[in-house]
């Protein structure tokens, strides 16, 4: 469902400059061109096959959410490829992509056709998206998305992405924003969602949600994949990592 | 996609003023009036065929507005949009060409008043105008998708270009025969044949001389000119398509 294959990206560190003019005309003239260069990581290979939960774990800016977004095909690598079979539901950064000039409803529309959902679907779904963000969004929802509360955007966000009927889900650090009641729903969803078999890639740092949901863990660590194997066997590896330090 | 990303964008584009897309119209023709003061009346501009200086303005006006909007909000497309380009996968050309077809229909609700202007200024419509105004349309078109394919891509990795475009669309709109005739430049006495051959060899020249010929046959470009034309417009689409390609990754990274 999806294969990475020797996966790695790099970004320039300090943003002085961030482009040459001659860059732009020439290939590599650049003197030095890795100077200041940073690889989140380089040469990571996995094959997720459908209906799989798989969570990464790793320290903070270790690319946990620059591989979801790879995976997204929001990013490019710099080496090796991602190959996807089929759609990809995203829920990245707290935010499904929404504008704040717009409002909440005209956002589900944007988003939600921008996702390949056709008119007739979202007049359909619409109330059950609403419905799910809550009665706080519902009082809302004619209002500028930018007048939200972070956890009525994210609610908002989750429940345009959940109503898409891609095959695999992405979700990244999510639960982290919502109260309690919304979390409970949001499990309800996602186990609904797996139960259908879809495929999903779950970004977290609480343990609860990651053993809840995954059955395979990815554990990114100094710039390798250095754990695929069962959640479990991340976590462990993760731990040990953040407790020795 | 594309349609759905031009619909926003004219939403949120018209949704807090009254006049609306209005608006749209009253730019080109205020400046159309300021054209004509300065030089219909104080310089008694003629065109070289005979017909109405105002119509000649309309004629050009009407097209650089689309042309002037279309670069100047393309230039921003990626940056001043970039919540969705990072959290959905869509072909990122879609949005600076959307800046463009977005602008383009302001162009064509303008439409009705150019063929206003022509009736009341009695200017031909003949054949060439069926002719004209198509292949201006599909040339400016061509040739906007270029320039924001680059200059949308190139902001991301360098907002200076934001500022010197602004400058250099002002260039461009003297640099092109929208509010003088072309037969201006050709009979200059103090202008060197160089400065002659590169002005024509902006394919800005070609497409505003087809924008004038819908109504003042006279102004029908050569062919020589036209294929000056069609050419500088193909290298400026192919580089656009290129630069962007290339820059993608980095972009995508920055934004």
């Amino acid at each position: 469902m999806i294969r990475a294959e020797g996966l790695g990206i790099r970004f320039h560190q300090g943003r002085k400059r961030n482009l040459r003019l001659r860059e732009l005309v020439f290939y590599g003239t650049s003197r030095d061109p890795y100077r200041g260069d940073f690889w989140p990581f380089r040469d990571v290979s996995f094959d997720i096959r459908p209906g799989e939960a798989v969570g990464i774990v790793g320290r903070n800016g270790t690319g946990k959410s620059t591989l979801l977004r790879l995976i997204a095909g929001v990013l490019i690598p710099d080496e090796g490829s991602v190959r996807i079979g089929g759609k990809v539901a995203p829920l990245l950064e707290l935010s499904a992509g929404f504008s704040g000039d717009l409002t909440g409803r005209e956002n589900v529309h944007l988003v939600g056709s921008l996702h390949g959902m056709s008119a007739a679907d979202l007049r359909r779904r619409f109330d059950r998206i609403v419905d799910f963000a809550g009665e706080q969004v519902r009082r809302s929802i004619d209002s500028p998305v930018r007048h939200y509360s972070s956890g009525m955007r994210v609610r908002l966000g989750f429940s345009v992405i959940a109503q898409l009927e891609h095959p695999i889900l992405l979700v990244d650090e999510v639960m982290a924003v919502g109260d309690a009641e919304f979390r409970a729903k949001c499990y309800d969803t996602m186990e609904e969602l797996l139960a259908q078999g879809r495929t999903m890639v779950l970004v977290s740092h609480e343990e609860s949600d990651l053993t809840r949901f995954c059955t395979r863990g990815l554990f990114l660590h100094e710039g390798q994949l250095a754990v695929d194997g069962s959640m479990a066997e991340a976590i462990r590896a993760y731990k040990e990592v953040t407790t020795s330090s | 996609m594309l349609s759905v990303l031009v619909r926003r964008d004219l939403a949120v584009k018209y949704q807090q003023s009254v006049l609306g897309y209005l608006w749209s119209l009253i730019e080109p023709l205020t400046m159309a009036l300021i054209y004509w003061f300065i030089f219909g009346l104080l310089f008694d501009t003629q065109i070289p065929g005979g017909g109405s200086y105002p119509m000649f303005i309309i004629s050009g006006i009407f097209a650089w507005a689309w042309f002037n909007s279309a670069i100047n909000e393309s230039t921003s497309a990626l940056t001043s949009q970039s919540l969705l380009v990072t959290t959905i996968n869509m072909p990122r050309e879609m949005f600076p060409l959307g800046k463009v077809l977005g602008r383009f229909a302001e162009y064509v609700a303008g439409l009705p008043i150019l063929i206003g202007a022509a009736v009341v200024f009695d200017a031909q419509i003949t054949w060439r105008t069926l002719v004209a105004l198509p292949l201006a349309v599909i040339l400016q078109f061509a040739l906007l998708a270029g320039i924001s394919l680059l200059l949308s891509a190139a902001t991301v990795m360098l907002r200076d270009v934001e500022r010197f475009v602004r400058l250099f669309v002002r260039i461009l709109f003297y640099a092109a025969p929208i509010i003088y005739p072309l037969s201006k430049v050709y009979e200059s006495q103090t202008l060197p044949e160089w400065a002659k051959r590169l002005y024509v060899a902006d394919p800005l020249v070609g497409i505003f001389q087809l924008h004038h010929a819908a109504w003042f046959p006279d102004e029908f470009p050569s062919l020589r000119l036209l294929a000056f034309t069609v050419a500088g417009t193909l290298i400026v689409l192919t580089a656009g398509v290129l630069l962007f390609r290339r820059l993608e990754p980095s972009v995508l990274k920055e934004l």
